[in-house]
């Protein structure tokens, strides 16, 4: 009983006063420091969080400590996760953070606006009234968006894997989904009401559109990486699976990789991407929207070693193609 | 200790019992943080037979598959290394653990064989990403027996040895996998998945 009575136990705003404190005389220490502060204030006392995010932003973000400002991005991703709410407010700071010329924090970015851009376009269209703070917050979003899409010519092999990933997302959030298809958690264009002002369903769409053409240009680079090859085609077939209108593109893209690998790739790197393609092509003769490509996509299996037979089972059946006849 | 490098490492084979935990024991030692898992539906191990091998479930501890041993044919699975084996292995973490049913995120994830390898990526591939970090799977094939997995041990510490040297391994993996390559005279699969 003394021990508690002479020691008491500090609260938990003494406790991130001290890291926070800490952080600021002891830079080296403040990566550490910020990590206990987002424990306590994502996990045991939240109800802090509005009052401590605004001077966390501010000190931090100015940080010269790359390794602190990665912290940080990571930080602010988990508290826009835990309140939506609190997205307007650090839009600006991960603008800052984004034009910033480390790699490492590059890269870090860009991985959380892959989440946050998504959470971000859904709360504006599911919000009864959008503020004049969201629309600011919005307007720095889109560029967010801008400066990740020019990315897509980074030095950094890394840097374009994630904007590969971003474009991916904002291509699948932006168009029309699959007339036959319904998944619940699949946020598309049909979802943004067409009373938004502040994004509208024509323009999002062009703007997908003009992303997915800069993906199919990035995937017939002649100087592509093997590891972004693979994920080019990844996100391509994704796209293709979930949003029909796309589908023939991404197949008239794939197949002509097929005879015409990027140059820059050894023996096993093509083999890698041999087989990332046949799984792929497996993928997309098995989906009913592919119906009219069936010709085209048969010969380059057999070249991967199916044969006819094992290629007409994978055909689904007429009566789900009839779905798909315009 | 503190750990030689940041990179969070997953070796990977089919039981989780020879090559996989052999480069575990093996990376532990270096000072890696690694962790192994199986991919496949049992615990296979060899029998008395080509016929009769023996089936575990994933969950079983090292410990009772030793036990389940000895009480069946100590001489034949001591003679074959397996005992000696199990042995290595509850010393080193207490069960077979099946990646599929594992949540923890990685920077590389260490295949030894080619079914392995479309097995972890078909399930990076299905899985919802969290945190969309970047995590490179790597296939080595390494034969399933006691010798080549000590060789196997070998080549994949090199590899992580090569990996820890660089300061952004997003960047520099496809030179690290050619030198890596050449040096180990078999062909390597790469390709890349989201945390």
């Amino acid at each position: 009983m003394s021990t508690t009575f002479f020691n008491p136990e500090p609260n938990d705003e003494d406790l991130i006063n001290g890291w926070y404190n800490n952080a600021i005389m002891s830079p080296q220490e403040a990566s550490n420091n910020l990590r206990k502060i987002q424990e306590v204030l994502l996990n045991k006392s939240p109800n802090l969080l509005p009052e401590y995010l605004d001077n966390i932003l501010g000190q931090f973000t100015q940080s010269t400590n790359g390794d602190v400002k990665k912290v940080l991005v990571g930080f602010i991703e988990e508290a826009c996760k835990y309140d939506e709410n609190l997205m307007p407010k650090v839009t600006l700071s991960l603008l800052m953070l984004l034009n910033n010329e480390n790699v490492a924090l590059q890269k870090r970015v860009i991985q959380s606006i892959i989440t946050l851009y998504r959470r971000m376009l859904i709360a504006i269209c599911k919000a009864s009234c959008v503020t004049e703070e969201m629309e600011t917050a919005w307007g720095q979003m889109n560029e967010i968006k801008s400066k990740i899409i020019k990315f897509i010519d980074s030095d950094n092999d890394g840097v374009r894997t994630s904007v590969v990933k971003f474009l991916e997302t904002v291509v699948l959030l932006q168009s029309y989904p699959d007339p036959n298809e319904s998944s619940k958690n699949d946020f598309t264009l049909e979802d943004v009401p067409l009373t938004l002002k502040i994004a509208r369903r024509r323009k999002l769409e062009e703007e997908a559109n003009t992303i997915f053409d800069i993906l199919i240009k990035f995937n017939g680079s002649p100087h592509i990486s093997s590891a972004n090859l693979y994920i080019c085609i990844g996100s391509l077939t994704h796209i293709g699976k979930n949003r029909p209108d796309y589908i023939e593109p991404v197949i008239h893209a794939l197949v002509e990789l097929t005879s015409n690998f990027p140059p820059t790739l050894s023996m096993t790197q093509v083999s890698t991407v041999k087989k990332k393609l046949k799984t792929e092509f497996i993928s997309i003769i098995k989906h009913p929207a592919a119906h009219d490509y069936i010709e085209k996509i048969s010969p380059i299996l057999i070249d991967f070693g199916l044969t006819q037979n094992e290629i007409n089972k994978m055909i689904p059946k007429v009566d789900e193609n009839r779905k798909y006849t315009k | 200790m503190e750990p030689i490098s940041d990179l969070r490492i997953a070796v990977i084979c089919s039981s989780n019992m020879n090559r996989s935990m052999e480069a575990h024991a093996f990376l532990a030692k270096k000072g890696f943080l690694v962790q192994s898992f199986g991919t496949g539906d049992k615990v296979k191990l060899p029998g008395s037979a080509a016929d009769k091998p023996n089936i575990y479930d994933f969950g079983i501890t090292y410990d009772e598959i030793h036990k389940d041993l000895l009480s069946k044919d100590k001489t034949l699975y001591t003679q074959n290394g397996l005992l000696h084996t199990l042995d290595r292995n509850r010393r080193i973490k207490s069960h077979p653990e099946r990646f599929q049913e594992n949540k923890d995120l990685f920077d590389i994830l260490i295949t030894c064989e080619e079914r392995v390898y479309d097995q972890v990526l078909e399930c990076m591939e299905n899985r919802e990403p969290v945190t969309n970090s970047i995590v490179h799977i790597v296939n080595v094939d390494i034969q399933d027996n006691l010798e080549e997995a000590t060789i196997g041990a070998f080549l994949i510490s090199d590899l992580c040895m090569m990996l820890s040297k660089s300061e952004d391994i997003d960047n520099d993996i496809d030179e690290v996998l050619h030198d890596f390559e050449e040096k180990c005279k078999r062909p390597i699969l790469h390709s890349i998945a989201f945390n």
